[in-house]
């Protein structure tokens, strides 16, 4: 394997270790907004990982430029959305789960 | 519906460039996957984004729904009438060969206005829908 | 190895649409199955198909759904009694749909019948007779003209039909407003 395949698949790897623990954090954390924290988070930089290997995989080719631009778009879309959810949640009432306030068992899921 | 900065500023930014990703998908139909379907959902999508950050009355100025329901029956008729122009010079219905001189450019242009009518059939509808169901919820 | 996994995805998608209790749960999950639907397309080398399934499966569909339910009170509470004599039927019509593939040739070997009638005039003939590229897109505008005039005909009826049904809602409470 060539140094580009092997940097190539450490960020596949890692985007997607990063992708599993956005999935166990979504199923794990106790209410709306540390899920969105969680589902958010990986969501940005586990597809940035992905989408920067797949590019160094395919090397100076028309398909990273696509990349690249799938890139871009995420990165305008995904925090969008994001925010769009929490700004939406808050505004219609719900607010944060505190550990101090409500005593230490999370609410109960949805 | 109350302002919201950021999405109404990134989605000022994302409309013209899904309109523009819609028309490609339209007119490279004939290279690439796509086509008229695709192209006439991803449209209709942009406007739909537009009517859900912008509210019903600003994307209703933009694309007011007398004009939608024309364009749903002119996708249609641009479509039946391309089979008609075919009967016309000759041919069998939507029989693009005799269009043009020549049959493979007779095609080219049956095919450019045939996926023509049916994405401006499908974004019509979709939009039109998307703006009944709005308005039935304000009211509801 | 993928698709099995896939299709694994698909079916536990569509036990949690059954179970769910929440329709806008339900309308998202929906658009989910759609995207593993494409994502098989894509394998099974159909870029038009998956394309297709992905925006108007899991795109279109899914926000037109959402602003149906928008305009329903969307409904949390189902009963969760199982439908007895429905699950039968469905396990049934599924068993009996699933003893007719035994009978189907085998996937994608190149002399089954599908592959023998116009398939193959569609793949020599398209760059001669119609001169683009995509074979399907040729099939589905000029071969098939007629199917897909059809296909056209049924979204504009079927918007027609909505709008007649939910369209003039507004209008009314317009005039009952004024009066």
């Amino acid at each position: 394997m060539s140094p580009m395949e092997v940097i190539a698949a450490v960020l596949l790897g890692s985007g997607a270790l990063l992708g599993v623990i956005g999935g166990i954090g979504l199923h794990r954390m106790p209410d709306f907004y540390t899920r969105l924290h969680a589902a958010g988070v990986t969501d940005t930089l586990c597809s940035a990982l992905f989408l920067a290997g797949l590019a160094l995989h395919f090397g100076a080719t028309l398909a990273s430029v696509k990349l690249a631009l799938i890139f871009m778009f995420l990165m305008f879309t995904s925090p969008t959305s994001c925010h769009a959810l929490a700004n939406t949640a808050f505004a219609s009432g719900l607010r944060p789960w505190q550990a101090d306030s409500k005593g230490s068992t999370p609410p109960s899921t949805p | 519906m109350k302002s919201h900065l950021i999405l109404s500023i990134v989605a000022k930014f994302l409309i013209p460039l899904v309109l523009l990703f819609a028309l490609y998908v339209q007119f490279h139909g004939d290279f690439g996957p796509g086509g008229g379907f695709q192209a006439g959902v991803i449209f209709a999508a942009a406007v739909i984004l537009h009517l859900l950050v912008f509210g019903h009355a600003a994307t209703e100025r933009a694309i007011p729904t007398s004009i939608l329901k024309v364009c749903a029956a002119l996708g249609v008729l641009i479509y039946g009438g391309v089979g008609v122009a075919a009967l016309l010079a000759g041919g069998n219905y939507l029989d693009y060969n005799v269009l043009a001189s020549d049959p493979v450019a007779g095609q080219h242009l049956g095919i450019l206005l045939v996926e023509a009518g049916v994405g401006l059939t499908v974004a019509s509808v979709m939009t039109l829908l998307a703006y009944a169901f709005q308005q039935r919820g304000h009211n509801a | 190895m993928i698709d099995i996994l896939l299709l694994l995805f698909l079916a536990i998608t569509a036990i949690a649409i059954v179970r769910s209790r929440d329709t806008v749960t339900a309308v998202m999950l929906a658009g989910l199955s759609s995207l593993i639907s494409a994502c098989l397309f894509l394998l099974l080398d159909a870029a038009d198909v998956a394309f297709t399934e992905a925006a108007v499966g899991a795109g279109i569909s899914t926000l037109l759904m959402l602003s149906a339910l928008h305009a329903v009170a969307p409904t949390k509470t189902r009963p969760r009694k199982v439908a007895w004599p429905a699950l039968a039927v469905a396990l049934l019509c599924g068993g009996l749909l699933a003893y007719g593939t035994l009978d189907l040739p085998p996937f994608a070997a190149p002399d089954n019948p599908v592959h023998q009638h116009v398939a193959n005039h569609y793949l020599e003939q398209t760059n001669k007779e119609i001169g683009v590229p995509n074979v399907v897109t040729a099939v589905l505008a000029s071969y098939r003209g007629f199917d897909t005039l059809g296909e056209i005909v049924v979204v504009f009826t079927a918007g027609l039909a909505v709008l007649l049904l939910i369209g003039r809602r507004r209008q009314e409470d317009q005039d009952d407003d004024a009066k």
